[in-house]
């Protein structure tokens, strides 16, 4: 057997590249950079855990099965069928195989629990983490500071790499998928369309690279600076940055109750719910260009307007100005930027939302809906799709009075083409589907209207810590059964990749089953 | 005969102006809502009789007065060439508001309750078949239950007048009229006249055929007649609690079952046009949540025997067609029956019928549009079309039942966010809020007993008003007359221009 391109009297490899199929290329690349991640937590593991071992293995795990997948193949198809299976397929083999470190270190074996719960467990977190949700399964049963650094720092790591999205990576290394690379990292995030940071796709994902890093490292020094120690502060920027919520201590920021600490973490988490895009742009501009964009505006604008709400609701219901001031921004901020930190000191402290009255929990559950801006790490239907539902919304309304007249949608100078507000309008739609159906299944799972309705929704929007019986203080064990937390589990990979690619990817393999049958026939 | 004459009054030259398409629509709406409340007064009055007959004179002598001054109005009104479609929704949410005003006041003049809020509430609950009243009248007054019964009677008929006589000549979802002819086979709404007058036709039948259903199950005649109208308009408000006899309990589910069809699949019946009816992909939706539904709630609710089927039909039956008959919970209810409950009430029963919710044909309406969607993340230039009842829809219905789901949810969390800041607790403001929009009737609690909202303050009950009324109007009237009424107000204040005029003088 040749292999494509080879030179006559050159060494032929009868397995590199045997085999076709992108989403084997590409989960493999991606499980070798999740290994990275799990060999660094390893040697943290091995300073200040004694889970040392199990995390070496789990890396040397992950390590020879991407080798194995990436070595045998070479990129296939790239329809777009193909394109999100791949996308799809990489996200769920980096969540399964990322509960690996839990599972061989037995962080969730805790006494009495069944192997199957577990499992679950490990599953759970691990893409909870991947996908930048922040929910979590560690509670006062199992708490968070009884676990190793090493084990800390990989559930820190896994947001992190989740947060940019685990293609993005992938298309900056691969040569071979230069040319779909865009739409790959499309396919990764089809909102409204990826905005090219450089004329080539692999200079475009080096700089979003840069640029989250760059975030991350401003944000750790603002930790340092405001008071944390030096393990905490990496750790919490690495979760900032991502928007995914996990914290080192169980009662999250709260246990520093320090102004300082959450003035930074409000900053850090507008940035990294703002389009990337403006970052570069004022970046390269030297200035700030953010508050040109009518979509950061309008951020900022809910942000203000929530933040008003629940402060003055708080306040009205007891709670002195200030402190509710406080709350209020921090709560608002951390929900309306899928964040999910919390910062209540205990069960039915101030910051604890689940004891709030029902006007602001309502407020917190439009948060929960939306998230941030498109282009950044944040979770949710995101601000944009909000803005052109809106104009839609009205641009119909006001065909009825006008029917004869031509009403595009506008968003600031420019007009949304019909396709985009199309894709919106579709997304709106299964977006309603899912959450409908998710909180029938949840609630029949045995979860509460409350908590089944906050947990689907912050699931699909990745946002952390819901209402209910999983607030801020408690753990995804105490709101949720088992079947119920799995089903969470897939909404989180569906919201992760807005969607479609989860959608599709259980879609299109039946296609090229049928397209294959059809060849063979012929 | 009635034409003939009111023809004859209308004089045959007439100073002044002819109006606008607006004020045209302003005046039918002003006259058409006293007609209506003409008719429930008198009508009221004469049933009041029956019992102590203290309000009869009132009743009469304020229906007739109004009805006079509406038809002298209505002769004197010279209508516009073409009434736009805008201005006919507008119209119609005019007379709605004025109707409850209207029956409002009523219920303070006679009695049935002192405080306006609950007058208010009640009129409302009544008119958008909400089943959220707040008034238990006295037994013995004939006069005000007659009154409650048929304002709920009268707003299930304008609902059908709007769903079928209405939104599809007007601009909206102009495909779900039935107007074909094809095979010489007689449609339901060829034209608006016609549409009326097969809806009075065929609502009324339902209406007739439940109140012997009742009359037949052993309620007294007057009990049947009140307990009909209120399962006919799918209103849900009655007196006591008539259901304790399983035979009435089954009754109301057949009529619950029979109202939540679509008034075209009824027709069909009637015409004798039901061979391939149940080709129907929404009717046989309809049946089998009807199934489902009962077989889950059954199951949920740890339900057994004859009568636990009974009781989950009847409590299935009343969510899904958003009539709210009240029942009171048996057994052990799991966590995922209230919001099974809350569920159906949200999707609500068939299109063209009585029921609120989204209904049935929009929700399929938006299956498809998903669908669609997800074809087109793989084929980006494929061309596909949407097709429900054979028929293809057309894109500007389809955007508009899009942007119906994006406002149902809207007006949903305005509603929630603001009884919740008035001091219901999460769970009950999202219970009432969907209760509200869809006019589904009593809210549940997490245990499945009923909430009483005569328990709310004032404000509560205040606030849900405005929901209940875009939900029984099916959205769009609502919001187009308030985009309206927005627009006008920013036309006359010019407010636009006056900020950009002060912008130039400050530089």
């Amino acid at each position: 057997m040749r292999n494509v391109g080879a030179v006559e009297g050159e060494r032929v490899n009868p397995i590199k590249g045997r085999f076709h199929s992108t989403t084997a290329h590409v989960s493999g690349l991606a499980l070798l950079f999740i290994s990275a991640g799990m060999l660094l937590s390893a040697v943290v593991e091995y300073l200040d855990g004694t889970a040392g071992n199990a995390l070496l293995l789990a890396t040397l795990a992950t390590a020879v099965g991407g080798i194995a997948l990436w070595w045998t193949t070479r990129p296939g198809a790239l329809d777009h069928a193909s394109i999100f299976t791949a996308v799809g397929g990489t996200w769920v083999a980096a969540s399964v195989v990322g509960a690996l470190p839990y599972l061989l270190a037995g962080t969730f074996a805790v006494a009495g629990r069944p192997w199957t719960v577990v499992v679950a467990d490990a599953l759970f977190e691990s893409i909870s983490g991947y996908t930048a949700t922040g929910s979590t399964v560690f509670g006062g049963h199992n708490r968070i500071v009884d676990q190793g650094s090493g084990i800390l720092l990989y559930r820190q790591l896994t947001q992190w790499a989740g947060g940019m999205g685990i293609v993005v990576l992938v298309v900056t290394v691969l040569p071979s998928l230069r040319a779909s690379g865009l739409g790959l990292i499309d396919a990764e995030a089809p909102g409204m369309g990826v905005d090219r940071l450089a004329p080539r796709v692999r200079d475009t994902a080096i700089r979003f690279w840069r640029l989250y890093l760059g975030l991350t490292v401003l944000i750790a020094v603002g930790f340092l600076v405001a008071g944390m120690g030096p393990f905490d502060a990496v750790a919490h920027a690495l979760t900032t940055a991502s928007t995914g919520g996990f914290s080192t201590q169980d009662a999250s920021i709260g246990y520093w109750n320090s102004v300082a600490v959450e003035s930074v973490l409000i900053v850090a988490l507008i940035l990294a719910a703002a389009n990337f895009t403006l970052h570069s742009r004022s970046w390269s501009q030297k200035r700030i260009t953010h508050f040109g964009d009518h979509e950061f505006r309008g951020f900022l604008s809910i942000l203000a307007i929530c933040t008003l709400v629940v402060s003055t609701l708080l306040t009205l219901d007891g709670m002195a100005p200030g402190r509710a001031l406080r709350i209020g921004l921090f709560n608002v901020v951390t929900l309306g930027t899928s964040g999910g930190f919390g910062n209540a000191t205990g069960a039915g402290s101030d910051g604890d939302w689940v004891r709030w009255a029902g006007g602001p929990q309502m407020v917190l559950l439009f948060l929960l809906v939306f998230g941030g801006c498109t282009g950044s790490t944040a979770g949710g239907v995101k601000v944009m799709r909000l803005r052109v539902g809106m104009a839609h919304a009205y641009r119909t309304l006001r065909g009825f009075r006008h029917p004869r007249a031509l009403l595009p949608v506008r968003q600031g100078d420019s007009t949304v083409p019909d396709t985009i507000v199309s894709r919106v309008a579709g997304f709106m739609v299964v977006y309603g589907i899912l959450v409908v159906g998710g909180t029938v299944l949840v609630a029949a799972l045995g979860t509460d209207l409350v908590t089944a309705v906050s947990g689907v929704i912050g699931s699909l929007g990745n946002m952390g810590p819901v209402l209910g019986e999983a607030g801020p203080t408690a753990s995804f064990v105490d709101g949720f059964s088992t079947p119920a937390r799995l089903v969470l589990a897939v909404l989180m990979l569906v919201g992760r990749l807005e969607i479609f690619p989860m959608l599709l990817m259980l879609v299109a393999p039946y296609r090229s089953l049928r397209g294959a049958g059809r060849r063979g026939r012929s | 005969m009635i034409r003939t004459v009111l023809a004859g009054l209308r004089p045959t030259t007439v100073p002044g102006l002819r109006l606008s398409s607006k004020a045209t629509a302003g005046a039918l709406a002003v006259v058409g809502a006293a007609g209506m409340f003409s008719v429930l007064a008198t009508a009221s009055g004469l049933v009041d009789l029956l019992g102590s007959g203290d309000d009869t004179v009132l009743l009469v002598t304020l229906g007739g007065l109004v009805g006079l001054v509406s038809s002298i109005g209505y002769t004197r009104i010279r209508p516009a060439g073409r009434i736009r479609d805008a201005d006919v929704l507008g119209g119609v949410t005019l007379c709605l508001l004025l109707l409850v005003l209207m029956v409002g006041a009523l219920h303070l003049l006679i009695g049935t309750t002192g405080s306006v809020v609950d007058a208010l509430t009640d009129a409302t609950a009544g008119l958008t078949t909400t089943a959220l009243g707040a008034v238990t009248p006295d037994l013995a007054d004939h006069g005000g239950r007659f009154l409650r019964a048929g304002s709920q009677w009268i707003g299930g008929l304008g609902a059908l007048m709007v769903a079928v006589a209405v939104l599809p000549f007007f601009g909206a979802e102009r495909e779900f009229a039935d107007r074909s002819r094809v095979h010489g086979r007689k449609p339901m709404a060829p034209n608006q006249r016609t549409a009326v007058r097969n809806i009075l036709y065929v609502h009324g039948g339902v209406s007739l055929g439940t109140w012997a259903g009742y009359t037949l199950a052993g309620l007294g005649v007057f009990d049947a007649l009140l307990v009909a109208m209120a399962t006919a308009s799918t209103g849900g408000m009655v007196d006591g609690d008539p259901f304790t006899d399983p035979v009435v309990q089954w009754v109301a589910v057949v009529g619950m079952a029979v109202t939540g069809t679509s008034l075209v699949v009824l027709w069909r019946l009637v015409v004798g046009r039901s061979r391939g009816l149940f080709r129907s992909i929404e009717l046989r939706s309809y049946l089998g949540l009807l199934v489902v539904g009962t077989g889950l709630l059954l199951l949920w609710t740890d339900g057994s025997g004859p009568d636990g089927i009974r009781r989950a039909a009847f409590t299935v039956t009343a969510a899904l067609t958003t009539t709210g008959f009240p029942s009171a919970p048996a057994g052990t209810w799991a966590a995922a029956a209230p919001v099974l409950l809350l569920g159906l009430v949200s999707i609500g029963p068939m299109t063209g019928s009585t029921g609120g919710g989204l209904q049935i044909l929009r929700h399929r309406a938006l299956l498809q549009i998903a669908l669609r969607e997800m074809v087109r993340q793989l084929h980006p230039s494929v061309v596909s079309k949407v097709r429900l009842g054979g028929r293809v829809v057309s894109e500007l219905t389809l955007a508009r039942i899009v942007v119906i789901q994006f406002l149902v949810v809207s007006v949903l969390f305005a509603t929630a966010t603001v009884v919740a800041s008035l001091g219901l607790d999460l769970a009950t403001a999202l219970g009432v809020a969907v209760h509200a929009i869809s006019t589904g009737g009593p809210v549940r609690a997490l245990d499945g007993s009923l909430l009483d909202p005569t328990d709310w303050s004032a404000p509560v009950r205040l606030a849900i008003l405005p929901a209940m009324v875009i939900g029984r109007l099916s959205i769009y009237p609502a919001m187009v007359a308030a985009s309206s009424a927005i627009s006008v107000v920013r036309h006359r204040t010019r407010l636009g221009r006056r900020i950009r005029a002060f912008r130039r003088r400050t530089g």
